[in-house]
């Protein structure tokens, strides 16, 4: 009686062993698991009210590219820079030529169908509208990092964002000039550029404009480096910049309002000449979460383009 | 004849004697060698597939963990709007403990000059926790991440938070290569 209450005892703390065990290793399996204390939420401010969604997508391109690296559009011509190579596309994505280069080109102005400007990670190439070298500037420092250029008449602006200053060129490729920002006082400061996104353009009243990223602010700057105008905007809200470094792209429209894209919170914006939020194209949902912000291009009736470089596409969005 | 056997038997156990003594001596020395030269192995986090997920602040056999942040200030912007620092929902850019995303408030904002903020972490205060790390990731350039300590890391014979880890973030490493920092080192120059 008493070895079967002993055997009766053994099997029961056998079982509850087996029991415990099973239900440890069940509730620690990673898929078991209940929700992270700890998670960090930014759910709130990838919601946008969809009355703020003023434009919709009407295509979207497969680039069939391994790395897309800036886009550019003239007269519903897109311009394309990937895997060392120009390709211009039509608006439905048709391929009308395509040029190759030694180098690894990062960013593109299209003044014109006839001119290119590509911008290379330290040299910069003025091309005929099919990518074929007019000229060639001189290689700047090895820590410069070309991240955009933007012409305006006879001048070519580039962004160095290894340096921390815009550069100016003449069409011939003489380097005319620099400056790295104005400071002097809490509100101004020298462009800060903590990542490569550092973004330049000319507007229709030939003002040219420069992020300056760390500042989260939109800056005019004349030929001689001097401060003309300038807004910021730091929040986390839809009508703001957050972030390390944003609005890491943007463009014109016809008007002068600026279309923006941000990295961290991925988005697509537009704010009027003055700095004021208008509408959003793209909300944060279009794009892979945390991934990069797409650059942008504008084409003719307000359409804007932006190069999708997680999803490898070219996404076009044209107002409602 | 006898004397002659005798004396060849005792010839015979004392090179034996010597000749396992020496073995013995050789044996020894080499295994000891082997043993100061044999690399360590030690566990650690690639921060290139951390996800962030809060495990490895529960699931550490220490408490607090043997996690803790480390920043890459080479990478760092020096934002006054750190997204690793603040909460996304903070009223005010300031050291104000509603503002602040750390439940510990292990990080110390420290200013430089306008307008630069250099975020130093306070590791006994650090639970590994890598709420900051998400948001630093999500906003900014990833300069904080997570690293196992080896001066608290008891090195377990099995991980139990790498058990856990849902992205294979944590391996064995070389002792002499022991933390994978970022900054200056990219994934491709690990040649992962």
């Amino acid at each position: 009686m008493q070895k079967k209450l002993i055997g009766i005892f053994v099997l029961v703390l056998f079982l509850v062993i087996v029991i415990l065990v099973v239900m440890d290793y069940s509730s620690t399996r990673p898929d078991r698991r209940g929700g992270n204390p700890y998670e960090f939420s930014a759910d709130i401010f990838t919601a946008v009210d969809p009355a703020l969604v003023t434009y919709r997508e009407i295509r979207q391109i497969i680039t069939n590219a391994e790395q897309p690296k800036a886009i550019g559009c003239q007269d519903d011509r897109i311009y394309l820079l990937a895997d060392r190579r120009l390709q211009v596309l039509d608006l439905t994505g048709r391929q009308i030529h395509e040029k190759s280069f030694p180098d690894e080109p990062r960013c593109i102005a299209v003044p014109s169908t006839d001119t290119l400007v590509i911008g290379f990670e330290n040299y910069i190439c003025l091309t005929d509208g099919s990518g074929n070298v007019l000229f060639t500037s001189p290689q700047e420092t090895d820590s410069s990092i070309f991240t955009s250029v933007a012409t305006n008449g006879n001048t070519i602006y580039v962004a160095d964002a290894g340096k921390q200053r815009v550069l100016m060129y003449s069409r011939d490729g003489l380097k005319k000039g620099e400056f790295e920002g104005e400071s002097g006082s809490a509100s101004l400061h020298g462009f800060i550029v903590p990542s490569p996104y550092f973004d330049l353009d000319v507007n229709h009243l030939n003002e040219l404009w420069v992020v300056n990223p760390g500042m989260l602010a939109l800056q005019s700057y004349d030929d001689r480096g001097s401060l003309m105008n300038h807004w910021e905007k730091a929040s986390v809200e839809i009508d703001g910049f957050s972030g390390c470094c944003n609005p890491a792209h943007f463009a014109f429209l016809d008007d002068g309002a600026f279309v923006t894209s941000e990295k961290g919170l991925v988005r697509i914006k537009v704010y009027d000449p003055s700095g004021e939020f208008v509408a959003v194209v793209a909300p944060p949902d279009k794009f892979t979460e945390e991934g990069e912000a797409p650059d942008l291009a504008v084409g003719e009736s307000g359409k804007i383009i932006a190069l999708d470089y997680d999803k490898r596409l070219i996404r076009i969005f044209e107002p409602r | 004849m006898d004397k002659d056997k005798a004396q060849s038997r005792r010839n015979f156990i004392d090179k034996g004697m010597r000749i396992t003594l020496g073995l013995s001596l050789a044996g020894v020395g080499s295994v000891a060698l082997s043993r100061v030269s044999a690399k360590k192995w030690v566990w650690q986090i690639d921060p290139f597939l951390c996800t962030q997920c809060g495990r490895c602040a529960d699931y550490c056999v220490l408490k607090p963990s043997a996690v803790k942040c480390v920043h890459a200030y080479d990478l760092c912007g020096y934002c006054d709007l750190c997204g690793g620092y603040l909460r996304p929902e903070h009223t005010e850019r300031d050291t104000g403990a509603e503002n602040q995303l750390c439940p510990t408030a292990a990080i110390e904002r420290r200013y430089i000059e306008e307008p630069y903020y250099e975020y130093v972490i306070n590791r006994d205060l650090c639970i590994g926790c890598a709420k900051c790390v998400a948001g630093c990731t999500a906003f900014g350039n990833g300069s904080l991440h997570l690293q196992i300590q080896h001066d608290l890391c008891m090195n377990c014979n099995e991980c139990s938070i790498a058990r856990v880890c849902p992205s294979n973030a944590i391996s064995r490493v070389e002792s002499d290569a022991a933390y994978i920092i970022k900054g200056g080192f990219t994934r491709e120059e690990s040649g992962g």
